[in-house]
This record gives structure tokens, sequence and C-alpha cells, in this order.
């Protein structure tokens, strides 16, 4: 059964009259007005078309896809299924797990941004099948597309931890900034306990494609400086563990935490990848090149490896083979057009995608427009232009109250935003930016305004 | 990552939203005010402005005093011209706005007339 008129077939036809009117009267590149605080803008150059577009995810991607193409086409059939109501904000979890900020400001609700005009199904797909451009749902529905835009996000992977699992979060020295506003409450309880009893604190990080990779550097700077701060540094002995022989992609800043690190007292172990917990014991396994470690501790902060969803990651729209495969059956999209290499109707965006560098909400802001753009472009039978270049970005919070902006390309060249600021230099800048403009710049790139 | 100037106002009026209502407000009053002191003609702008100018000046060196801890930081975390600079500008603006805002204000407060 499907839930679309079969009948609909997508046939597309600029609505050039009305592109031309506006053009004459000087709105070719969209009208922005304030309006009892929304900033609207008129569709310029909507495209009339009655294609069925469904958009799998309605996370950061998702949402700001939606909006662009509600806004981008005329009479189209978009549907965006999800079955989550709550919409996070994600790069605020890392200030929830360490104490800054509150969870209730990184919650919010995916109806505020949803554009009316599309149609939202909640709920979530259990199958793709590309072949028949059609999606099933968990609830048993078929959903038949002309395009689709898979935005499922990631999932955090922590059956791949012997002993992990995600109750264990808040009990027994356990931290996982990951997931949650829930998780990130409580291990802010684990840190907070940590910091004044002291002892042994080992922090990981996943191997392979991570949702923003800073996020596991952070909580342990972060944690060190309020150790630092309430004077109890003394009594901690913070040891990174890394999986292979690197901190983080970008060589300069690469090289700026391999100093800051020991600098700061925090050791590092190179080539560390959990495998395991026992939480009772507080004991930790790690797969070394000289085999399994076992090392004993009082708090633990777990970053399992992460993989697409299941749904995804067991469809034809996985890569089948090479390295995006074997790190987490990522979706397979060309790295600049963020369309998928055999299935030309489909698309990508965030953090599922296989491609070299992203997964963070900076990626995403760089990848929906190209995506969006490019589905048009396909819409309309023309040569899809649009390119990523593998932006992506991290404040990268050495403390509370200072921070280095990293913006970098697919060259792993620096690429920033503001000339201004230097990406070498910690400043106060960079926070405030993490701290206070962040969320609104999500927020206006949900609205598809960014 | 370029940002264009719809983008940027897109970002500070979602900066701004939560307190739209309250700028609204403001905006709303200070034009009444200004109206009717336009056609009144019994105050003088002049020293209305004394006041407002001496208000924002209060703002401004709050503003920056406080930074640092309206931002969870302090002042040792400021590093270089960036830091300092910016925490100057936005305190000065922060302090020009307030001037700004407050001009029919404190004209209607303080401005009567001699004679008036
Ligand atoms: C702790 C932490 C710190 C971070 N810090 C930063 C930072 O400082 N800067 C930065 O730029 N980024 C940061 N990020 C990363 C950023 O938040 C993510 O990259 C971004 O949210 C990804 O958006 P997305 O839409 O791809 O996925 P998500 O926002 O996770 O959304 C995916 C959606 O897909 C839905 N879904 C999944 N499977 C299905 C299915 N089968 N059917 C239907 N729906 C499905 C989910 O319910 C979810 O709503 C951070 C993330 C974390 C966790």
């Amino acid at each position: 059964m499907s839930d679309h008129d079969p009948g609909r077939h997508a046939s597309t036809q600029v609505d050039d009259g009305r592109r031309r009117l506006l053009k004459a009267i000087g709105l070719g590149s969209g009208l922005a007005v304030v309006s009892g605080g929304a900033l609207l803008s008129t569709p310029a150059q909507a495209l009339r078309t009655s294609a069925r577009i469904v958009i799998v995810g309605a996370g950061a991607a998702g949402v700001a896809a939606a909006n662009r193409l509600a806004r981008a086409l005329d009479g189209a059939r978009i549907t965006i299924i999800d079955s989550r109501q709550r919409h996070l904000y994600q790069p605020g979890l890392t200030l929830v797990a360490t104490g800054i900020w509150k969870p209730s400001k990184v919650i919010d609700s995916n109806a505020r941004y949803l554009p009316r005009s599309i149609d939202w199904l909640q709920d979530s797909v259990a199958e793709f099948d590309p072949e028949a451009s059609r999606v099933l749902t968990a609830s048993g529905r078929s959903v038949d597309y002309d395009y689709l835009l898979v935005t499922t996000g990631l999932k955090v992977d922590y059956d791949a931890v012997a002993g992990m699992h995600p109750d264990l979060i808040g009990r027994e020295g356990i931290a996982c900034v990951y997931d949650t506003p829930e998780h990130a409450e409580r291990s802010w309880s684990m840190i907070d306990e940590y910091v004044g009893s002291g002892g042994v604190g080992l922090f990981t990080r996943g191997p392979g494609g991570i949702k923003c990779a800073g996020a596991p550097l952070k909580v342990a700077m972060l944690t060190e400086d309020l150790a630092r701060e309430r004077g109890s540094r003394q009594s901690l002995q913070m040891v990174y563990n890394s999986p292979g022989d690197g901190l983080f992609s970008q060589p300069d800043m690469d090289q700026f935490l391999k100093r800051e690190f020991p600098d700061r007292g925090i050791r590092i172990n190179w080539h560390h990848r959990l495998i395991g917990i026992e939480p009772e014991l507080r004991r930790a396994s790690f797969a070394t090149p000289e085999g399994t470690q076992r090392i004993d501790y009082d708090f633990i902060h777990v970053v399992p490896p992460m993989r697409a969803p299941d749904a995804l990651a067991r469809s034809p729209l996985a890569w089948q083979d090479g390295p995006f495969a074997a790190d987490g059956d990522w979706l397979e999209v060309d790295q600049f057009s963020m369309q998928h290499r055999r299935y030309p109707n489909v698309f990508g965006a965030g953090d599922c995608v296989g491609t070299p560098i992203g997964k963070t909400a900076a990626s995403v802001k760089a990848q929906v427009p190209v995506a969006v753009n490019n589905l048009i472009d396909a819409l309309r039978d023309r040569e899809m232009k649009a390119s990523y270049n593998g932006y992506t970005s991290c404040p990268l919070i050495t403390g509370r109250g200072r921070g280095i902006l990293v913006e970098f390309d697919y060259a792993l060249n620096m690429v920033p935003s503001f000339p201004f600021i230097n990406p070498y230099r910690e400043h106060w800048v960079p926070w405030v930016m993490k701290d206070r403009m962040l969320l609104p710049a999500y927020n206006a790139m949900l609205r598809g305004r960014i | 990552m370029a940002f264009s100037l719809f983008g940027i106002i897109a970002v500070v009026l979602e900066f701004l939203r939560p307190l739209l209502p309250l700028i609204i407000a403001l905006l709303a009053a200070d034009i009444v005010i200004t109206g009717w002191l336009w056609a009144s003609k019994r105050r003088s702008w002049q020293r209305g402005r004394h006041a407002a100018l001496w208000l924002g000046g209060l703002v401004a060196a709050l503003a920056f005093f406080l930074a640092p801890w309206l931002t969870s930081a302090s002042f040792s975390d400021f590093s270089g011209v960036l830091d300092w600079g910016s925490v100057l500008a936005g305190s000065i603006t922060a302090g020009l706005l307030a001037a700004l805002l407050s001009w029919p204000l404190t004209t209607l407060a303080f401005g009567k007339r001699s004679g008036a």
C-alpha cells in the first residue's frame, strides 16, 4: 500500500512569470522582512513541480532541508519521516555535561521549525527500497518518492563496548556526553563527583568517524579546567586514550593538542581503543598493539564508535565496500555533490553520509544547501553545480571562558569565516560564540536562513 | 564559510528572538514619546541628550566590566586585540544603543524648558 498518490508524476515547470515579476521589482534573490519576530523571505524562484520528495530524519539536516525545499518549490509534496518530536541542540551537550548549561537549554521541538506546507509522518523508516523508490516504515506504511533525502544522523554504538549500556551513564563513574541531554546531565554528576573525589580518570574516543570529534577532547579539557578552578587538580590523574596516533584530524590542531595535553598534565595513551568495561570493578579494557590492556579507573568518559542507523546500514544505500563501509556503513554519496553514487534520485546530508570529514552541525550548514540545490537541479534536469568542499568547524573549548575557532575543509586547510579570528590561538571570543551565538546560528540554519 | 548579509541578520534576529517583545515595546514607546515631544515643543532635546549620554556611558562601563561574568569567563581568559577590541566595541555599541533608546525618555523626564 502506498500513502502517496501513484498517479502524481513529477512534472516540473519553472514559474517564469512570477520570477520575472519579482525580478522586475528587485526581489530576485529573496526578500527579507522582519515581521512579528520572524524573518520571512519570498520564494522568488519557486519551482513549480508535483514531485514527491521524502526526507528521512528530522534532525539538524532534515529540518534545514525541509525549510529550504518548502521555500524553493511550489506544489511539491514533501514528506518528512521521523518519530522524534523533540529537537536536540546537540552541540550544547558538551556544555551540559560539564555543568555550564542546564539541559533545558538544548531541548526544543521539531514542530516549531518544520514548515506547515509539508507532511510530517511521525514514524521511522525500517527499510529503504531504492530500486522501487520507496521506503517502508516501522508501522508498516509504504511511502513512494521521486526524490529521497537521507538525513538520519548516526547511531552511537554502545554495544561495540562490551559491558557498556546507556543506563550505566551516571553510575559507577561512567560518563558519556553523546546522544541525549539526559546522558549529558548524568555525565555532569559523574564529572562533578570525580573532580571532588579525584583518582584515575580515563577519557576515551571511539575509532573512525564520530560526530564532533572535538567533543571528547573538550570534555577532558573542561574537566581539567574545573579541577584547577576548584583547587583539586593535584588529586586527579587524567589519561586520554586515543585509538590511533593522533588527537585531531586537522594537523595544526593535532600539534597544538599534543603539546597542550601534556602541558596540562593529561597523559596520552596512543593506540588505546576501548573495547570493554566492567562497571562494578571500575575496570576498562583497551585493544592495544601489545594486546588487551586493563586499566582501573575512578571515572571514565566512554565514547563508543558510531555508525549509520540500522535501517540505513543494512540497505543498498550504504557503501557496500571500502573504508566507509568498514567504518560504519555510511550512506554512499559523492563527497562533493551529496548525490548518491548509484541511485541518482537519492541525496544525503549530515552525520549519516560517508565523506572523508564532517559530522558536525557546521558541516550540515554547508552540506544542506548543496544537497538541496543539486536535488532541485536534478528535478529541473539541469547540470548540478553546487559542491561541498568538506567544510567543518569546531569551537575547540580549552577551558571555561576560552577556546579556538577551528574551521577546515577536505584538504585539512584552515578556512576561517572571520579572518580577524586567529585559528591558532586561544581567545575569549570563540568561547562567547560557542556559549552565546552558535545556538541562534543553529536555529537560523534550521529555518533555512543560513 | 562566508555569511551573507541576510544570514547575519537572521542570526542576530534569532539571538534577539527571546527579547523581541521587549525591544518592540521599547521602540513603540520611543516612537510615541518622540511624536508627543515634537508636537508639544515643551521639552529640550539637548537637556535630554545630556542625561541619555550619561546613561549610555554607565551602560557601556557596566557592559565592559560585566562581560566576562555574563559569559561565565574572567578577564584572565582575554588575550590580544581580538578579545579586548571585541569587549570594547561591544560595550560601546551597548552604550550607544542605550543612549539612543533612552533619549526620548530622558528628554521627557529631564528636558523641561525653563518657563515651560
Ligand atoms: C556532544 C556533541 C557535541 C557537538 N558539538 C558540536 C559543535 O561544537 N559544533 C558542531 O558544528 N557540531 C557539533 N556536534 C555535532 C552536531 O550536533 C551534529 O553533527 C548534527 O546534529 C547532525 O545533524 P543530523 O541531522 O545529521 O543528525 P541528527 O541531528 O542526529 O538527526 C537525525 C534524525 O534522524 C532521525 N532518524 C534516525 N533514524 C531514522 C529512521 N530510520 N527513520 C526516521 N528517522 C530517523 C533521528 O530520530 C533524528 O531526529 C556535536 C554533537 C554532539 C553529540
